[in-house]
């Protein structure tokens, strides 16, 4: 069950980089909170109260309906629907994407003899770096600004999971704190979406390139 | 004392929210500047050790690290005071910036502070979330461009450190604790392959956040888009309370043994860091974009010194100290050349000398200071990294440091020069004399009293002071 939901969550990074509109990355988002809370349910039985109460705010509450609900008022005002010219067509960044997750499949799997890796279960720690790496990799290729957000968005998914993978707990201090940041980055992200929108008009990466040491200004 | 530190900010900050006047703001930055430099003072001393709150304590190490960021902060806040008095916004926006400096400060302090990597990793991503308001202050275009590439690197970078936290707690096997004193303990059983592997996410992690060279890019543009007083807290200060996350960090490779590994990481960050700058100081052509490359190439310095080791490391806190004073000197008096001439373009300025002789002089002094001409205290410290590499045989190593260094004295060399001589165009000098009236003895002062600190330092460094840099280089 448990590991179901972890390659449904690896598939839901082809499906990011498979599609253009906005609108269904945005659900996608969410999408991954609901498969985030439902993969550390299953491990509920082991954990006390509060990490169980902490868990289920962060990945429920905060990850699948605040910070989406939050991109939806973003991308309203921003007007952007589709991030169309990437710089690598759908196609072939589904084939990379792909490859990558399969990487992450089998090299974990591969390396589970050796005593190191007995502290960390290979589904996990597969699915969360290849999320990772295909995060990375699409902000370098999408053209619009706020798939860039959303992708970091995933990326910070694929931290979350990593960090599940390790069968040890943080305290819920440094987690809370952890949570707070990315929220308040994603956040303020989206106030400068919306002033970048102001300033500019569209929402291309180009138009942010004015910074450089041969600009006369 | 540690606990004043912390928490007056806040109260403050919730002060300012209810009072809302643009007097008081202001005078809370400036009280708070003061009564961080006296804590860190009595701390310095030994006074208000004990009575903490988890997870924040004062060593060693970081007691250095607190009073360059106290001194800095003293300074900036000296000369913010008439800095904002010339500014035409209006009483919010003012008041905002004050508090965005307030809780900037707050988040270095706790990031240098901290006990432990967890807490220090909330509080590096804290001051990028609260510079950000501040680089953006102008709200010009460009002010945009910087503050968002400066948002979205140092977060993506300051999220890799954390997949590097999460190898840590692997490497860690049964013991599970992110307290750096603990780690050191039980560093000796930590397993080598996840220790490095984690080590080199923290240190392209943070090392976003301080200015390495492979991961520098939001560098020159926040640094030149941020307000003057920004761009000196920024270079002065929170590079280098990244750079304590940092040796940190490597404090627990050098106990685990694993220090070769991360030791020649350091080094060849650090000889990109000197490379890069090298080579892009050349066709700079805005003077503070010079100033972020060159501190580029002082992160590069300090990275390169701590992996040498040995007697390098205390060159590495001289360097720190040295290049935190005269760096913040140099950018809060280009701010002065920007109130004065109201332009970041190198063509445009001629003629400092003749415009305003106190900015002219300040400005060469400063790059003096940076470029580690003698006596100043920099001197010492890159003439005893140099001297460690020879004796520790890397000659070939030491030839190219000393090539770079001398490629980026050129560049720098070769800008101030032409902004501080020859003749002042006669269309500038009405400009520049209606700004020179709105200047008071608080826009020199700050840099005069950092300058001679550097200047002094080189030539004696007191028994005190001595055996503090002494007990520090314990901590690398």
């Amino acid at each position: 069950m448990e590991n179901g939901f972890i390659i449904l969550f690896g598939l839901t990074m082809l499906y990011l980089a498979a599609t253009s509109r906005i609108v269904s990355h945005i659900r996608l988002v969410a999408l991954q909170g609901i498969l985030l809370f439902l993969i550390c349910a299953c491990n509920f039985e082991h954990q006390n109260a509060l990490n169980i109460a902490f868990l289920t705010v962060e990945t429920l509450i905060v990850k699948s309906i605040v910070i989406p609900w939050f991109l939806f008022k973003v991308f309203k005002r921003a007007k952007a629907n589709r991030d169309v010219s990437a710089n690598i067509p759908h196609f072939y960044s589904l084939v990379v994407a792909s490859i990558i997750l399969i990487l992450g499949f089998l090299i974990p799997n591969y390396y589970n003899a050796s005593d190191t890796m007995k502290m960390i279960s290979p589904i996990y720690f597969g699915v969360s770096i290849s999320t990772i790496i295909i995060s990375l990799w699409l902000i370098t290729i999408k053209h619009k600004i706020i798939s860039n957000v959303i992708e970091f968005i995933t990326m910070e998914n694929g931290i979350f999971l990593l960090s599940l993978s390790v069968a040890k707990e943080m305290p819920v201090l440094v987690n809370l704190g952890v949570l707070l940041d990315v929220f308040i980055a994603i956040y303020i992200l989206g106030l400068f979406i919306n002033e970048i929108n102001r300033e500019f008009k569209d929402l291309e990466v180009s138009n942010l390139s004015d910074l450089r040491d041969d600009n006369n200004d | 004392m540690i606990n004043t530190i912390l928490i007056f900010p806040i109260i403050a900050c919730i002060l300012m929210g209810l009072i809302k006047k643009k007097a008081f703001d202001c005078a809370m930055v400036n009280v708070y500047a003061v009564l961080h430099f006296v804590a860190s003072c009595l701390l310095a001393c030994g006074i208000g050790k004990l009575g903490n709150i988890p997870y924040f304590t004062v060593d060693n190490t970081n007691i250095i690290f607190l009073l360059v960021l106290s001194l800095v902060f003293l300074m900036v806040a000296f000369y913010n005071s008439n800095y904002i008095r010339n500014l035409e916004y209006e009483d919010k926006k003012i008041g905002h910036y004050s508090f965005m400096i307030m809780v900037f400060v707050l988040a270095m302090t706790g990031t240098i502070l901290s006990s432990n990597l967890g807490i220090a990793w909330i509080f590096v991503e804290a001051t990028t979330l609260s510079s950000a308001y501040l680089i953006y202050f102008n709200k010009t275009k460009h002010s945009i461009e910087a503050a968002w590439k400066y948002v979205f690197i140092c977060s993506i970078g300051i999220a890799l450190a954390f997949v590097g936290i999460i190898f840590l707690n692997i490497a860690q096997g049964d013991i599970n604790t992110l307290d750096f004193a603990q780690l050191y303990k039980h560093a000796s059983a930590f397993d080598p392959f996840w220790l490095k592997l984690a080590f080199v996410f923290m240190l392209f992690g943070f090392g976003t956040k301080m200015g390495l060279a492979p991961v520098h890019y939001w560098l020159p543009d926040a640094h030149s888009e941020a307000p003057s007083p920004i761009s000196a807290l920024l270079s002065a200060t929170l590079l280098n309370s990244a750079f304590l996350v940092i040796i940190r960090v490597f404090k627990v490779l050098d106990i685990a043994q694993c220090d070769k590994w991360a030791r020649i990481m350091f080094i060849i960050v650090g000889f990109v860091s000197l490379f890069v700058t090298a080579v892009f100081v050349y066709h700079i052509k805005n003077y503070k974009r010079m100033l972020a490359y060159s501190s580029i190439e002082n992160m590069g310095i300090l990275a390169i010194g701590t992996g040498l080791g040995g007697a390098a490391l205390y060159a590495v806190v001289l360097h720190l100290i040295g290049h935190s004073l005269a760096k913040a000197s140099f950018f809060l008096t280009s701010g002065n050349v920007l109130e004065l001439f109201e332009t970041k373009r190198i063509k445009s300025i001629n003629g400092l000398m003749s415009a305003d002789n106190k900015t002219a002089w300040l400005w060469i002094l400063s790059f003096l200071a940076i470029c580690a001409f003698p006596t100043s205290i920099l001197f010492i410290s890159e003439f005893l990294i140099i001297k460690t590499m020879i004796m520790q045989g890397h000659l070939l190593l030491c030839a190219l440091f000393v090539l770079l260094l001398t490629i980026v004295l050129w560049g720098i060399a070769k800008v101030v020069i032409k902004m501080t001589f020859g003749k002042l165009s006669e269309d500038k000098e009405e400009t520049v004399r209606a700004n020179k009236k709105k200047f008071s003895i608080l826009m020199y002062l700050p840099q005069v009293i950092m300058l001679l600190l550097v200047f002094v330092l080189g030539i004696y460094i007191p028994p005190f002071l001595n055996s503090m840099i002494i007990l520090a280089t314990a901590g690398f």
